[in-house]
């Protein structure tokens, strides 16, 4: 019977009820399509701010050289749906034979480039075969680069890079050569004459790259030069040597040198490669300055596949990054991985700044609209004044009165729920595909929510209308006053 | 007549009219709020980005690569061009001059820390007050374009204190590195002079700065023997996004016609404001940093995008919201029109007086609703961005128009549907 009424009210006042269920179903709809995009924002926007290129950077740990098994391995730790992009870099100084210039050129692969660096902005193309270079704009325009022009690039194998066993330094009466960085980057050049013993017999030291007044003055001090001679490698500075004052730097580097002195002939021949210029990159940071080619040619010019540092770019919160950070830099010895704070602390404090706005917007639009529902149901429902009072003159209580717009208020309740649910669904979906280019994903949860709040705010929207009918004497609502 | 009929519905069904009154006051609102909302959030959001430092770099135009080219060492020493210091503030006076948020010099050079090594040391503003041309002052420097520093022990280097240049600020790996603490005197020895300074605070950078020191720009100066030189300069810029003509001025704004060139020239561009600082800066080259000036871009699009959908939703939901009311009030009158036709009264007139009826009842609900949504515009403003929403002037037409026209799209049609029905019906009370 009960049933029967509500459905039978239903029926009969299609056209009410109609513009009752549009209401609760507009109300859902914005419900469910704020709150699903509320939720996915800061996962969408992160993505968007992936754009700022990496916010991680993986380095090889102290004293131990890493290859990509260690990148690898380092990328385990971080689910891979939330790696964007991973870059390794190795940077070696390589001499352009035509102009007798070196520059700094980063060996890396160019599939994972636009995905860590989606700023470059490229004149040309990547390169997508070996023996083909992308140019810096500055290192372009200083030595007239075009797409399309060739250039030769040698590496020149510098002793300092690679680890020399001591038994190479200890021949005797050997010439010796060795090499080490100095003041401001300048390479300092030793050539030592061990003696029968493996004391040094004789050192030469260019230090052309230095400042003259200062660690220029090594190569020519007797008193510094004297003190190497009769003694064992390796040495000390301040216990074998004393560094001559005012070129602490480059004293330090004249003992590397010495130390890291080995026989001539063995060190690597000088590897020449010719390549093509694909594209010119503009950057305006100092990726301008660097010349690009591949870990393939790279390999081929060092002989090593030794990575000097991977860039990550993972699209989680900040402190999602610190405990992959932390998960990597402990469980993997030989690498370590920080965190690039200038992007990730900004992303950080932006972000939240938007979720909030968002936020904010969801939680007034929800307010009103859910007031707007109500004040749509209570005109609906009041509008009924006169059939309230009727029934309660033919002999119905009150309460079943109340229990039937209630159950009429929740029927609507349901099915506007389950309408804006799935509209809501739909709209977010169209709203995530239009600005972010991606789908979003359904929360589950989300549809239930829509159906118990439509209900709840359709049977508060009734029960006040309902109990002031029910409160007045049927006479007076029937005559119409 | 009309009026008597009309002012008897508005006080005698007071209760019916304010509900109206109040739902469209509530989508007024939420159209105002929304609307002022998404149109001052590009600026907000444009200046919460400037969280990522400098999105332009000016540097000497005659800036070589030397240093790089043939592995030298020594940094500022082969430098042979520099920008002068004293015409920074001009970067306050150019066409752009309210979009320049910050601005910050550098002058980097290589000094000995106490006996063992070598540091680099760059001189740069802190928060180095400058009186402008224009008669106005301003506070630039690093301070504000560094957001993502820590100070790990003491404190930022101020340089309103008066011994500002007596002071430096080093990166916490070196100051690890040498056992430094905040308050420790060291010696640095430049090519030009030396100098006993007192450590003013530890920074964390999280980047290469960490092995670095940070002075004064005079402080490095004098140690060098640069007065008033700067080898670069950092700008932070509000600019729009860039578009196809922002990308082809980028390349040469002589090639564009006059108008282009006019339009891009009065366009916040970033190419643009590049362009204007090069007029005012002699000898300078200033480009953007393609990885701040490129993800702002993107960023401010999507949020606008965003933020216009959502507007759209809403506006939408409380346009239907509010046509649905009005149609459910028309309908519940059904009785009412039908008398009214019964004594005969013509359609025409009935329609009038109903639509001025609901219509007076709209604008009241717009009026209320305009002044709440400015108060919602306001809440948000200052609870997410911390400044106040400016209010544009456009919005309140907007809305105005937009509540008139769903008013009568919901109304309208109601009345004709009534209309139509034959009154004895109506009055009969079963349809």
């Amino acid at each position: 019977m009960f049933l029967r009424m509500i459905t039978a009210s239903l029926l009969r006042r299609r056209s009410r009820m109609l513009i009752a269920l549009l209401s609760i179903g507009i109300g859902a709809t914005i419900l469910a399509g704020l709150v699903t995009i509320y939720v996915d924002v800061p996962r969408q926007m992160g993505a968007q701010f992936r754009s700022y290129g990496a916010n991680m950077l993986v380095l090889p740990a102290e004293g131990t050289v890493m290859e990509r098994d260690g990148l690898a391995d380092a990328l385990e730790k971080i689910p891979p749906d939330e790696v964007i992009g991973a870059t390794p870099y190795r940077y070696v100084r390589l001499d352009m034979t035509s102009r007798q210039q070196s520059f700094t050129a980063a060996g890396t692969d160019f599939s994972q480039v636009p995905k860590t660096s989606p700023y470059f902005s490229i004149e040309g193309n990547y390169p997508e075969h070996t023996r083909e270079v992308l140019a810096g704009k500055k290192i372009a325009e200083t030595i007239g680069l075009k797409t399309g022009s060739t250039m030769e690039l040698t590496y020149q194998p510098a002793a300092r890079t690679e680890a020399v066993s001591p038994e190479d330094s200890r021949v005797p009466g050997a010439e010796l050569a060795g090499n080490a960085e100095g003041f401001g980057g300048g390479i300092v050049y030793v050539s030592v004459k061990l003696d029968d013993h493996g004391a040094v017999a004789a050192l030469e030291i260019d230090a052309g790259t230095q400042t003259p007044e200062y660690g220029g003055r090594t190569a020519e001090d007797e008193g510094f030069l004297g003190q190497f001679i009769g003694k064992t490698l390796p040495l000390t500075l301040g216990e074998d040597v004393d560094a001559l004052s005012g070129a602490t730097v480059t004293s330090e580097a004249v003992v590397q040198a010495v130390n890291s002195a080995r026989k001539a002939e063995k060190a690597a021949k000088p590897q020449t490669l010719s390549f093509t210029v694909t594209g010119i990159l503009t950057t305006g940071g100092e990726e301008e300055e660097y010349l690009f080619i591949s870990l393939e040619d790279m390999k081929t010019l060092t002989g090593s596949e030794q990575l000097d540092v991977a860039e990550l770019s993972v699209s989680a919160p900040a402190e999602q990054l610190e405990a992959y950070a932390e998960a990597i830099s402990q469980e993997n010895g030989a690498v370590r991985a920080r965190l690039v704070k200038r992007v990730t602390r900004s992303e950080a404090s932006v972000l939240e700044k938007l979720t909030a706005l968002v936020f904010l917007v969801t939680l007034v639009v929800l307010l009103l609209t859910m007031i707007c529902v109500s004040t749509t149901m209570m005109a609906v429902v009041s509008e009924r004044r006169r059939e309230i009072g009727l029934r309660k003159a033919l002999g119905a209580s009150d309460g079943s009165i109340r229990a039937e717009f209630l159950g009429e208020g929740l029927f609507l309740g349901l099915l506007g729920g389950l309408m804006g649910g799935i509209l809501g669904f739909v709209f977010a979906q169209a709203v995530s595909v239009n600005v972010f280019g991606a789908s979003i994903t359904f929360q589950p949860l989300l549809l239930p929510a829509a159906i118990l709040v439509s209900m709840v705010i359709a049977a508060l929207s009734c029960l006040l209308p309902i109990k002031r009918a029910v409160a007045v004497d049927p006479a007076i609502v029937l005559k119409g006053e | 007549m009309l009026f008597r009929m009309i002012r008897g519905v508005l006080f005698h069904q007071k209760g019916k009219m304010l509900l109206i009154a109040l739902t469209i006051a509530l989508g007024a609102s939420l159209a105002t709020g929304m609307l002022n909302v998404v149109l001052g959030v590009e600026e907000k959001v444009n200046k919460e980005l400037k969280n990522y430092g400098a999105n332009i770099v000016v540097k000497p135009k005659d800036s070589s690569l030397l240093s790089d080219i043939y592995d030298v060492g020594g940094g500022a020493e082969l430098n042979t061009a520099y920008l002068r210091e004293d015409e920074l503030g001009k970067l306050k006076t150019i066409f752009w001059a309210f979009n320049i948020v910050d601005f910050t010099p550098f002058l980097d050079t290589q000094v000995q820390v106490a006996d063992n090594a070598a540091a680099s040391l760059t001189g740069t503003w802190f928060n180095h007050h400058l009186d402008l041309p224009t008669g106005e002052s301003l506070d630039a420097g690093i301070v504000g374009m560094r957001s993502w520093w820590d100070i790990t022990e003491g404190r930022w280097l101020d340089e309103k204190d008066a011994n500002a240049s007596g002071e430096i600020m080093a990166g916490a790996a070196l100051a690890a590195q040498y056992g430094w603490h905040a308050g420790d005197i060291i010696r640095l020895k430049g090519n030009q002079g030396e100098k006993d300074v007192t450590i003013a605070g530890i920074y964390d950078a999280g980047g290469d700065e960490d092995e670095q020191l940070y002075a004064t720009l005079d402080l490095v100066q004098a140690l060098t023997g640069r007065e008033n030189e700067v080898a670069s300069i950092e700008v932070s810029a509000l600019t729009t996004p860039d578009n196809e003509l922002a990308r082809r001025a980028a390349k040469n704004p002589a090639a564009l016609s006059s108008r282009d060139y006019e339009t891009w020239y009065c366009t916040a561009y970033v190419s643009a404001i590049c362009y204007q600082i090069q007029e005012v800066i002699t000898g300078s080259v200033a480009s953007a940093v393609r990885k701040v000036a490129e993800s702002e871009g993107t960023i401010l699009d999507k949020t606008k995008l965003l933020m216009i959908l959502i507007t759209a939703l809403s506006l939408v939901g409380s346009a239907l919201g509010i046509s649905n009311l009005v149609t459910a009030s028309v309908m519940e009158r059904s009785k009412e029109i039908g008398l009214l036709k019964a004594i005969g009264a013509r359609d025409r007139s009935i329609t009038g007086v109903v639509m001025t009826e609901i219509l007076i009842t709209a604008l009241l609900g717009f009026a209320a609703g305009y002044v709440m949504g400015f108060g919602f515009a306001q809440l948000i403003g200052h609870s997410v961005f911390g400044s106040s929403i400016q209010m544009d002037p456009k919005v309140a037409p907007i809305v105005a128009g937009l509540i008139a026209l769903v008013t009568v799209a919901g109304s309208l049609p109601a009345i004709r549907m009534v209309l139509r029905l034959r009154p004895a019906e109506v009055l009969h009370g079963g349809h």
